[in-house]
């Protein structure tokens, strides 16, 4: 046929109609945004990132890490805070792990539907609470009529790292396989001992994803720190019944400043910090990625 | 066979748990439903020592603190006008930002993308939230705040200048650069549950749609977005719920000005960045107690986001099974 | 899965060492040295970081300090988070209440300076008390206003807006600036009023003196009130501010003995230490906007009242010899006696 016909079927797919046409470009236009967007966001990460590299790495140097902060007007390192953030996130480890898995378990393996859902709430809510508020509570709380502690630090930090660890723990939970449960009970295990010594390892590699990224979150909080531990000699000390200086305190003072070389110090301690969150998120991704081989395992 | 070796010699705990009592079950029940007793009651002290640190404030000004627009320390009044207009407009400003932008990433990573793309630019948007604030904020005053002052805010003054929020003199402190800032923050949240939802509509929905012609935005567009809608809704309020409760990185960029800006380029003040600066520098009670009323505001504002983006996940979850 | 388990335990393990190690550390401490923590004032911040290897050289007394504003000082001695605050404000009668039994003690002395931020000026920028009142006022926004034309004839101001950047925190700084206001402008008295925290209607906030300072540096048009130490540190220039007199004055060690001429032979009381807003027979000189910054101690400090007795004496004779590198005026004898009296009432008491 070498007649072009008059009308159009508007079904015939192999005929290239205006509909069709707009309807693929705009697929493509969408095509093109959604790749600009996800192009977007790179784009600042590495800004931010190139930024630090680029104001801090020149700031590393071995002084840096081994000298305390300096006072007014002279030249120091962050050695101090390094390890006021290391005690007191440790510390809140030590405080909000425990409790944390405790919940966990306690939803999963013990209390009915109605307490458990209750619980989830709780978490929810907590989780939902701004960190300021939590620093403003502990403050109120704790430090007023006792003065500062790394250790009210690491309560705060702690409160904030409760709801995520126990819901990373309370999803691995409910993961497992209720026919390892089923199988250690009719042994004639004890449940405790199920929960333990069966169910736990085998939820191990979620509870530490969990936790990692709860440290990873914790460790850059700014706003509970500055109530409970911001008052801190320049040296280093491991004395935690006092305030201790830490990274995220240090950085916030600095950005303020009119100084360069203060400027400079905060984006080098900025760029450990950072550095230290992203091996923590990496670390993250591994465990989660042994997570699911583990229970496709079993 | 023979009868001597049944039962087993009865061990002392052989009584109590043919009676169905284990010691060490009790115990770890106990300390199980003591780790639950302990996060609830953690909860309500929260609430209650806000609540209690606030009195003084809540009974001298009432529920009227709510749309006072003053915060005068020499006069002692108070009002948590201009810090509500602070925190809802960066976080709105923001959120208008980053809800379209997450939608298409998490688009561009479920369905776009091939596998060997998407999983490395997935992390780096992940790795976006990792970033703390306060590192955020230090940008946000060195780096990003003199940037949307020289840059930004004048070509919006050019282009979009007739509106009152864009009118007015650029500067590096104000409503706008801590706006961004947020949308950062808030990208990558949003963005990473949008993920989910989409990687969790069925196929066959969307299989329909193309078998019947439609193009895949169409597909998308029409069936996937739609059959995620209450998620991304959910997602959304989430990312606002942490937009609300920042502040940190605020307090660095928003300009820390005691009033309501007409224009976006001002410096304002948001809940959190006040509290941030202000609270341990109360001198008297009635400052002091005002700053906490901020914080049970902040705390209520962030805790009614949550649990509409909870009960708009259950009731939609709830539709759903019934189709 | 359990190396990584060994290697977190053990870490825990160390840790759990730590925290033990620190208590015997604490426990243990030298029983002749003190130490003694404190926060407030940022205005003292430069000298005070002087003052802390040297009284731990000359007496082992070790100071922990922060600066945090001098509105967090007030607070922060007053919930006895802290054993010694420190501000450039001294405490109203409601204050002195809450602090249940707190001496205020002066131990240094300086100007206010304002710097500023004008590219390219030629020459020194002169400004009186009413035109700072109306800048930060927010009536006069412009650097080539007549009003300031008028005071620097030689000068080529340039079409530029003014960003008066002023502190968000709780400030010392705060207060003795708007005490000056509000002694020369009855609009800025009767609008904003003096304290350490004020409504102020102009301009960005910012924390510390630091933070003023970074503002100014980094915003052209930009001025803010901040100790002289920080102008100098930071090669800002400052503006020459007219006083009583008629002259020009600029916060240093002249400008601000001049201003001390109100002062009576012997200090009696607290009151009698405002400087700011000389009058005429100060002379020419008289910086207008100085301030003594003083330090807060309960008069019951426990086991800290000897050490902070020592350090607060040390402070106040030979600490002053720090001052005049960084603008601060060593203290007048008019004050001594008031403030060996006052040391005198820090007592352990219960």
């Amino acid at each position: 046929m070498s007649v072009t016909p008059t009308t159009v079927d508007p079904y015939d797919i192999t005929v290239r109609s205006n509909g069709l046409r707009r309807r693929r470009l705009s697929e493509k236009v969408f095509g093109i945004l959604a790749f600009l967007s996800a192009l977007l966001a790179c784009g600042i990460l590495a800004v931010v990132l190139s930024t630090l590299i680029y104001k801090g790495f020149s700031q590393l140097s071995l002084d840096f890490f081994t000298k305390a902060r300096p006072l007014y007007g002279e030249k120091g390192g962050i050695a101090d805070a390094l390890v006021g953030t290391a005690l007191i996130v440790g510390m809140a480890m030590v405080m909000a792990i425990p409790v944390a898995v405790l919940v966990a378990i306690y939803m999963a393996e013990y209390a009915g539907p109605r307490v458990s859902r209750g619980l989830r709430i709780v978490l929810d809510v907590l989780n939902g609470v701004p960190a300021i508020v939590v620093g403003v509570f502990v403050f109120g709380l704790l430090v007023v009529g006792h003065g500062q502690s790394a250790v009210y630090g690491a309560f705060a930090l702690a409160i904030l790292m409760l709801p995520m660890v126990s819901r990373a723990t309370q999803e691995i939970l409910e993961v497992v396989p209720q026919s390892l449960r089923h199988a250690s009970l009719a042994l004639g295990v004890t449940k405790w001992r199920t929960t333990w010594n069966i169910i736990l390892p085998a939820a191990i590699g979620g509870i530490l994803t969990g936790v990692v990224i709860a440290v990873a979150r914790v460790a850059g909080e700014t706003a509970p720190l500055l109530f409970t531990s911001s008052i801190a000699a320049n040296e280093i000390s491991l004395d935690v019944h006092g305030a201790l200086p830490t990274l995220p305190v240090s950085i916030y003072v600095n950005s303020e400043s009119p100084d360069p070389s203060e400027q400079a110090a905060g984006w080098a301690a900025a760029l450990v910090l950072i550095a230290f969150v992203l091996v923590m998120n990496i670390l993250a991704k591994t465990f989660a990625g042994r997570k699911r081989r583990q229970l496709e395992g079993s | 066979m023979t009868s001597t070796t049944y039962p087993p010699a009865a061990a002392p705990e052989s009584d109590l748990r043919r009676r169905g009592l284990r010691l060490g079950d009790i115990f770890f029940k106990g300390i199980a439903i003591a780790a639950a007793a302990a996060a609830t009651a953690l909860l309500v002290l929260i609430a209650y020592k806000v609540l209690r640190l606030a009195w003084p404030a809540i009974q001298e000004f009432g529920l009227s603190f709510v749309w006072t627009n003053a915060w005068d320390p020499v006069k002692e009044q108070f009002g948590a006008l201009i810090f509500i207009y602070g925190t809802v407009v960066t976080s709105l400003i923001a959120l208008a930002i980053a809800t379209p932008l997450s939608i298409a990433i998490a688009l561009f990573l479920t369905e776009i993308a091939p596998r060997k793309v998407a999983a490395p630019i997935a992390t780096m948007v992940e790795l976006l939230a990792a970033i703390p604030s306060v590192v955020l904020g230090l940008w946000g005053i060195l780096v990003f705040g003199p940037w949307v002052r020289d840059h930004l805010e004048p070509w919006l003054k050019d282009v979009l200048g007739f509106l009152p929020v864009f009118s007015g003199a650029p500067s590096q402190a104000g409503i706008l650069p801590a706006a961004l800032v947020l949308t950062i923050m808030i990208i990558p949240i949003t963005s990473a549950i949008c993920r989910e939802l989409f990687i969790r509509v069925p196929k066959d929905l969307t299989d329909g749609a193309l078998a019947l012609g439609s193009t895949r935005w169409e597909s998308i567009r029409g069936v996937m977005l739609a059959y995620a809608a209450p998620g991304i809704v959910a997602a959304v309020l989430l990312g606002l719920g942490r937009a609300f409760g920042e502040a940190i990185a605020v307090n660095q960029t928003i300009g820390n000005h005691n009033a309501i800006p007409t224009s976006w380029f001002e410096p304002g003040d948001s809940l959190g960045s006040k509290i941030a600066s202000e609270y341990v520098g109360a001198t008297s009670l009635q400052q002091a107690s005002s700053i906490l009323y901020l914080a049970a505001i902040l705390m209520v504002i962030s805790l009614v986001t949550n649990v509409v983006a909870q009960l708009v996940v259950v009731r939609f979850e709830r539709a759903r099974r019934g189709v | 899965m359990k190396r990584l388990l060994a290697i977190v335990i053990g870490l825990l393990v160390v840790l759990a060492l730590a925290v033990l190690g620190g208590r015997t550390q604490a426990a243990s401490a030298k029983p002749q040295a003190g130490s003694v923590v404190g926060t407030g004032a940022t205005f003292p911040f430069p000298l005070i970081s002087k003052w802390i290897p040297a009284v731990d050289n000359a007496l082992g007394i070790k100071v922990t300090y922060s600066a945090t504003g001098s509105g967090a000082g007030i607070a922060q001695i007053t919930a006895r988070t802290v054993d010694f605050g420190a501000s450039d404000a001294p405490l109203s009668p409601d204050q002195l209440d809450a602090c249940k039994g707190c001496v205020v003690i002066p131990w240094a002395l300086a100007g206010m300076s304002v710097p500023y931020n004008i590219p390219g000026l030629n020459g020194r920028l002169r400004l009186n008390g009413t035109v700072l009142a109306n800048i930060f006022l927010g009536s006069i926004t412009n650097w080539n206003a007549a009003a300031i034309k008028a005071l620097n004839p030689k000068l080529s101001l340039p079409d530029l807006k003014i960003t008066p950047v002023y502190r968000s925190d709780g400030s010392g700084s705060t207060y003795a600036f708007t005490d000056y206001l509000s002694a020369v402008s009855p609009q800025w008295k009767s609008k904003v009023g003096r304290n350490t925290s004020v409504n102020f209607p102009a301009g960005t906030g910012a924390r510390g003196s630091s933070g003023v300072a970074g503002v100014v540096k980094s915003t052209e048009g930009a001025l803010t009130y901040v100790d002289a130490a920080y102008s100098i540190t930071n090669k800002f220039p400052f503006a020459l501010i007219q006083n009583r007199a008629g002259g020009f004055a600029t916060p240093g060690i002249r400008g601000v003995t001049a201003a001390l001429s109100q002062l009576p032979k012997k200090v009696t009381n607290l009151s009698q230490l405002k400087i700011v807003d000389p009058p005429k027979s100060a002379g020419r000189r008289a910086y207008p906007i100085s301030t003594f910054t003083y330090v807060i101690v309960p008069t019951s400090s426990g086991d800290k009242a000897q050490t902070l007795r020592q350090f607060i004496y040390w402070a106040v004779t030979s600490g002053q010899k720090f001052g005049p590198l960084l603008f601060f005026v060593p203290l007048p004898k008019a004050v001594n006696a008031f403030i060996y009296r006052e040391i005198k009432k820090i007592q352990s008491g219960t």
